[in-house]
């Protein structure tokens, strides 16, 4: 599953540490999934959809978008 | 991205994790080559393993300075270093009765359980982190690295026992499972960083 995480946080000028203290998560955790090597659960979505103020599929793209 | 920064080698776990298999690996040459007795071989093997600590420390620090580490992967490393150091005393203890004593087969049975015990708490221990790991990649990290130690051991099990079949190598103890696992599961963990370093790199060479 593609995700825009890396060009929001960058929006943001948040680091990958710094998201992941919100999230409550490891960096390796925001880097994976950044990168594309991990889908996250709903739940974890949904935060972090909550911490961007935006709609999980704002975030998230199906690969065949 | 990812600011590597340059530990000096006694605070790299590579060092002492590296440390422990040349060690093993010398006293194996050293034991099967009949150069030392069982007692002096198991005395050494003692002394290796205590490179354990501060392997536990280099790691926790790596895994702290990376944002690796969780209340569980603590609770993880301080249970599982108390099951190993209750393995080598039991395994100690065991193997002095065995030598010195003639045992029947209640008591061998019995002597047979005092390493099996601790064995039993790092397998508890495996299974509470994968349950208390708040942290879903961590703990998809850790499934995939427990599968990645069974597969070896099957295969290589497998492999091994039609070997042994057909009389190509000489018989390996069943015990052996276990450290082919953890064998197995670190380097499952080590095959996974790097996969994700890689990406990383790859990642920021696309931005």
């Amino acid at each position: 599953m593609k995700n825009r995480l890396k060009v929001l946080r960058a929006e943001r000028n948040w680091s990958q540490q710094a998201l992941a203290e919100q999230l409550g998560v490891s960096r390796q955790s925001v880097n994976a999934i950044e990168t594309g090597r991990y889908d996250p659960s709903l739940p974890l979505a949904f935060q972090i959809a909550e911490v961007f103020g935006l709609a999980i599929e704002e975030i998230f793209l199906r690969d065949k978008d | 991205m990812s600011e590597e920064v340059r530990l000096p080698l006694h605070r790299r776990p590579a060092f002492w994790a590296g440390g422990i298999f040349a060690a093993f690996a010398v006293i194996s040459a050293l034991r099967i080559t009949d150069a030392i007795d069982a007692t002096t071989g198991f005395i050494l093997m003692v002394i290796a393993m205590l490179q354990i600590i501060p392997l536990t420390r280099a790691s926790l620090a790596k895994q702290r300075s990376t944002g690796h580490l969780s209340p569980a992967v603590i609770r993880y490393t301080r249970r599982f270093l108390l099951a190993t150091f209750g393995y080598m005393l039991g395994l100690g203890i065991a193997v002095t009765i065995a030598n010195r004593t003639e045992l029947s087969q209640a008591e061998s049975f019995l002597i047979a359980l005092l390493p099996v015990i601790p064995v039993m708490g790092m397998i508890w221990t495996m299974a509470r982190y994968v349950i208390e790991e708040e942290d879903e990649f961590l703990r998809h990290r850790a499934i995939m690295a427990s599968l990645i130690g069974l597969g070896a051991v099957l295969t290589l099990g497998t492999f091994w026992g039609f070997l042994e079949t057909f009389e190509v190598v000489p018989h390996v103890w069943a015990w052996w499972v276990l450290p082919v696992w953890a064998m197995g599961m670190g380097l499952g963990q080590c095959w996974m960083a790097l996969a994700d370093r890689r990406a990383s790199d790859f990642a920021d060479d696309g931005a």
